[in-house]
């Protein structure tokens, strides 16, 4: 009736404050759309992929788990269903519990089972345009296979030729980077874990274990290399042209007996007792395994050389893999030489594979396959393909980490990985690692850890050298020389492999 | 026959606008019905006939009481609360009902016969308020009276009050319990306008210098505005009920700036606000603790940072478009991932199974029908009154998204319509019954134009 108010005093009109106010009031709105946009499709993806995220878990108790295949079509792991009907894994054999990790309900999971956990439940792996079209399907109730490269039957023999030692061993297709096997020893008891009957003791077991076997020493192991670090100094040095095949350092022969002074250190070696006074060359160096050699090499290349060359083969980072790896590492990085190196002493014994170098044995794997990948590094893959319940096939990428060295310079390095096994000096050392009927490249390392332990031995190599079609490394903690133990077990390895090749 | 023929009763005036938006809102909330209950059963049915049509037909009531009434109110707010009403309702019947249960009588009642208890009740208050309400005298007359049982009320919860998670919120009187922090929100605001509206001359013009050539208004002018506000943050910072310190707050300012329109005045406030909070997380621990687990959820996954965590992850799950209704939140062991989540995070299960939060957009709508309303107020009071009332419910909404969303620390206040939860409910029905009453337009002028006399009541 009365509208007092209308036409009344009004100092300043609130109209277009309030216009403001709103708009301000629709930005925080259009802030607000923004940040759900962020969680809803910018980080959808690894958020709904993440092991821990609520629908993984759930779908894991209903969603029966795709099978493991080896490269054969040997199933790795399988599921079966408790009395309460929900789905646990089965795997075939312990030797597998380094690369497949486990599942389980109350510990989670680890290993390729964490890293392809929404792919094994069958709800990865889609772009957002599937993902929409996936609202109109029913719900899946198992998920996807998942095809790895692992010869299982390799596999069971790395990890039965380690046996009681700790250690670990890397096989792969130099050519595809496929992993063949992937062992680290002691293995868990990761079926255990996975019933969930057994699953408290199984990992109080696996988790107390003095032996760690949780830990992927493969792929997670840092090691002290020794002469299989050589092969990374001869890329360095011939990448970078510091040395040929032909270079040789006239203070070798005199240093043999008395060692190398560097800065007041002395690099030894063992090896004159029946080269004597012999000007060792490259070829003869490697095949003796010349720490000497190697140490002049090292400190001719220089820190950056030596720097360079480690980062191209992938130290210092990550190795881009399915599953978590450590990185390499060629010094601790703080010193004031190039390359991080502390000094000269630190560069000479890291040329021989001392000083601060640590390796994941993955790492030398690959180091072992670029050379007989003619110098192209491949990017080593567990998991070749996705298979669907209705059959349809999604393969992983394949690829490589590019070119380390010339394939020249890698010929060069086979010439002298070969001799070193094959050669008549070099069979002193690793005749274990020799397969009858085809050449074996290669080369052992024996780290020492100071004190008085025995030292980790090792063996890097491939074959057939013409034509490889396997690489390994293998490393066997404390195991004494590398031709005592760790080529040996390489040389059963490619002979069980090269056989079983049609 | 119509009212108008009887002499006394006000001439019905048809609400056409408010009708086709209240169907289109019935009809999403049908086929999100329909959508749950497809997905639970595999046929097409509706999950929960008799809550739906419960709610619905609340719905209409009020609005053809509003048509009987004759009154010239606005006419989106109803459906647009109404929708946001009617989605809660839906997550309530989608969560699981043993989340809340109460005994009412002889009946045990789970989370979403509650749930529609309480938004039955608010459209109540909202259609009784909208009619009855006719003059703002009432609020405006007795400022200090309404702010001085406000704070009495919140003392009172401080003195007698339960604690509920931590936090001291809930008034238990016998039968009767609420959070009166809830309805003091609403006092705050008639508090502010009616003493804004009056001195906003004075704090615009009369200004002293602070330093240099920075001028603020008097302080004797500022000082029951901002005792008022000291009062109502210091009881609710002690509480621990931080969402509603920064609501208050917030309001606050912008009907400041309304009112005096000085950006400058602002700013200060703003740059006060983060001292007074870098203080705060100095002095309490828990304030320290929610800002390290804003900061970085992921630092103690299964601890502090689980509920932000799992909110996140719901997002993700959902995607553009979400998983459908009933799809989405996997139960694990028959637990929800989210703790609270009807009542700390409807908007990340609304997100997961609805997709990108369509539904802030209602708020905005919301906001945007409050700020019409206090554009065309008669006067300043009417005018500031509307838009803290329609502030308050954009604020708050925008306050606990901005927090489920991890774009500022998580404050445990309620998603306004949506979350469970009987006095933000009931308050929340309250605000949209005052912004109605005070949208009204005025009976029909005079004089307008008509073609002839048309026959009434019959011929």
């Amino acid at each position: 009736m009365t509208l007092q108010g209308i036409g009344g005093r009004r100092e300043r009109p609130l109209g277009a404050r309030v216009a403001r106010l709103s708009l301000v009031l629709a930005l925080v709105y259009g802030g607000l759309t923004l940040g759900a946009g962020y969680w809803q499709v910018f980080r959808a993806d690894d958020l709904s992929r993440d092991p821990a995220d609520a629908g993984v878990i759930a779908a894991a108790r209903s969603v029966v788990r795709g099978r493991v295949l080896d490269r054969d079509g040997h199933i790795l792991a399988t599921s079966r269903r408790d009395a309460a009907g929900e789905p646990y894994r089965v795997y075939a054999d312990a030797s597998l519990s380094a690369p497949l990790g486990y599942t389980s309900r109350l510990y989670g999971s680890a290993g390729l089972e964490a890293a392809y956990a929404s792919e094994l439940l069958g709800a990865g792996g889609d772009d957002p345009a599937s993902r929409a079209l996936a609202k109109f399907r029913p719900r899946v109730s198992r998920g996807d296979d998942m095809r790895t490269s692992l010869s299982l039957s390799l596999q069971r023999l790395a990890v039965q030729l380690l046996g009681t030692d700790r250690g670990a061993v890397v096989a792969l297709d130099p050519r595809t980077g496929d992993v063949l096997a992937m062992a680290s020893t002691p293995t868990y008891d990761a079926s255990g874990i996975a019933n969930p009957a057994t699953s408290r003791a199984a990992f109080a077991a696996a988790r107390d274990d003095p032996g760690q076997p949780l830990l992927d020493r493969a792929i997670q192991g840092r090691y002290v290399p020794g002469s299989v670090f050589k092969i990374v100094t001869a890329i360095a040095g011939l990448s970078s042209g510091a040395i040929t095949p032909a270079t040789t350092f006239p203070q070798q022969p005199g240093a043999e007996s008395t060692g190398l002074l560097v800065d007041g250190f002395r690099v030894r070696d063992g090896h004159h007792l029946f080269t004597g006074s012999e000007l060792l060359d490259f070829n003869r160096a490697t095949e003796v395994s010349c720490n000497i050699w190697y140490a002049l090499a090292g400190l001719r290349t220089g820190g950056t050389g030596m720097d360079e060359a480690a980062r191209r083969l992938g130290f210092g980072a990550p190795i881009p893999f399915d599953l978590a790896t450590a990185s390499s590492q060629l010094t601790n990085g703080g010193g004031r030489l190039p390359g991080g190196f502390a000094d000269d002493v630190e560069l000479a014994n890291a040329a021989y594979g001392q000083g601060e170098v640590l390796v994941t044995p993955l790492q030398m794997a690959l180091v072992a396959a670029t050379v007989a990948n003619g110098g192209v590094e491949p990017r080593p893959r567990l998991v070749t393909a996705f298979v669907s319940p209705s059959g349809v096939v999604r393969d992983a990428s394949s690829g490589t980490l590019g070119r380390v060295l010339s394939a020249g310079d890698a010929a060069a390095i086979t010439v002298a990985m070969t001799q070193a096994v094959e050669g008549a000096d070099g069979q002193r050392f690793t005749s274990g690692a020799q397969v009858a009927g085809v050449t074996v490249a290669g080369k052992t390392g024996t780290a020492q850890l100071g004190g008085t332990g025995e030292p980790h031995s090792w063996f890097i190599g491939f074959a057939p050298a013409e034509a490889p079609t396997i690489a390994i490394a293998v490393v066997v903690e404390q195991g004494g020389h590398g031709g005592a133990r760790a080529a040996p077990l390489a040389g059963e390895i490619l002979a069980a492999f090269l056989a079983a090749k049609p | 026959m119509t009212a108008a023929a009887l002499p006394g009763f006000p001439r019905p005036i048809l609400r056409r606008r408010e009708l086709g938006l209240l169907l289109a809102a019935a009809a999403a909330l049908v086929l999100g019905n329909l959508s749950l209950g497809l997905t639970r059963t595999g046929i097409l049915t509706l999950a929960d006939p008799a809550g739906l049509l419960i709610y619905l037909a609340a719905l209409v009531s009020v609005h053809f009481a509003l048509v009987t009434a004759g009154r010239r109110v606005d006419e989106v707010l109803l459906p647009t609360v109404g929708l946001l009403g009617g989605i809660g309702l839906l997550l309530a019947e989608r969560l699981p009902q043993d989340l809340v249960v109460q005994q009412v009588g002889p009946a045990v009642l789970g989370l979403a016969s509650l749930q529609l208890v309480w938004l039955v009740l608010a459209l109540v208050i909202a259609a009784v308020v909208a009619i009855t309400v006719r003059s703002d005298r009432w609020l405006r007359l007795y400022k200090y009276t309404w702010a001085a049982s406000g704070l009495g009320l919140l003392a009172l919860t401080f003195v007698l009050g339960s604690d509920v998670n931590g936090t001291r919120l809930t008034l238990d009187l016998g039968p009767v319990s609420g959070q009166p922090s809830e309805l003091l929100k609403v006092i705050l605001v008639v508090f502010f306008a009616a003493y804004l509206a009056e001195n906003r001359v004075l704090l615009a013009d009369a200004r002293v210098h602070l330093v240099g050539r920075l001028t603020v208004p008097p302080a004797p002018y500022l000082l029951p505005a901002g005792l008022m506000l000291a009062l109502a943050l210091g009881i609710v910072v002690i509480q621990r009920d931080l969402g509603a310190a920064l609501l208050f707050y917030a309001v606050f300012l912008c009907l400041f700036y309304l009112a005096t329109g000085s950006k400058v005045d602002v700013a200060l406030g703003i740059g006060l606000f983060l001292v007074g909070f870098v203080i705060l997380a100095l002095v309490f621990p828990h304030v320290r603790d929610r800002v390290a687990t804003w900061l970085d959820p992921w630092a103690d996954p299964l601890g502090t940072g689980f509920q932000t965590i799992q909110a996140l992850h719901a997002f993700a799950r959902g995607g553009l478009l979400g998983t459908g209704l009933g799809a989405g939140l996997p139960t694990i062991g028959g637990q929800l991932p989210i703790p609270a989540v009807h009542t700390d995070f409807p908007l990340a299960a609304l997100g997961e199974e609805l997709g990108m939060a369509g539904v802030l957009g209602c708020y905005l709508v919301v906001v945007a029908r409050g700020m019409r309303i206090a554009a065309a107020a008669a006067d300043d009071v009417r005018a500031l009154l509307c838009a803290g009332l329609a502030l308050v419910i954009g604020v708050q909404a925008a306050i606990i998204a901005a927090g489920n969303l991890k774009l500022i620390p998580l404050t445990g206040i309620t998603l306004p319509f949506i979350s469970y939860g009987g006095s933000s409910l009931l308050v929340n029905g309250l605000i949209v019954g005052l912004l109605l009453a005070f949208s009204d337009r005025g009976p029909v002028p005079p004089g307008e134009p008509r073609r002839g006399r048309r026959v009434r009541g019959g011929a």
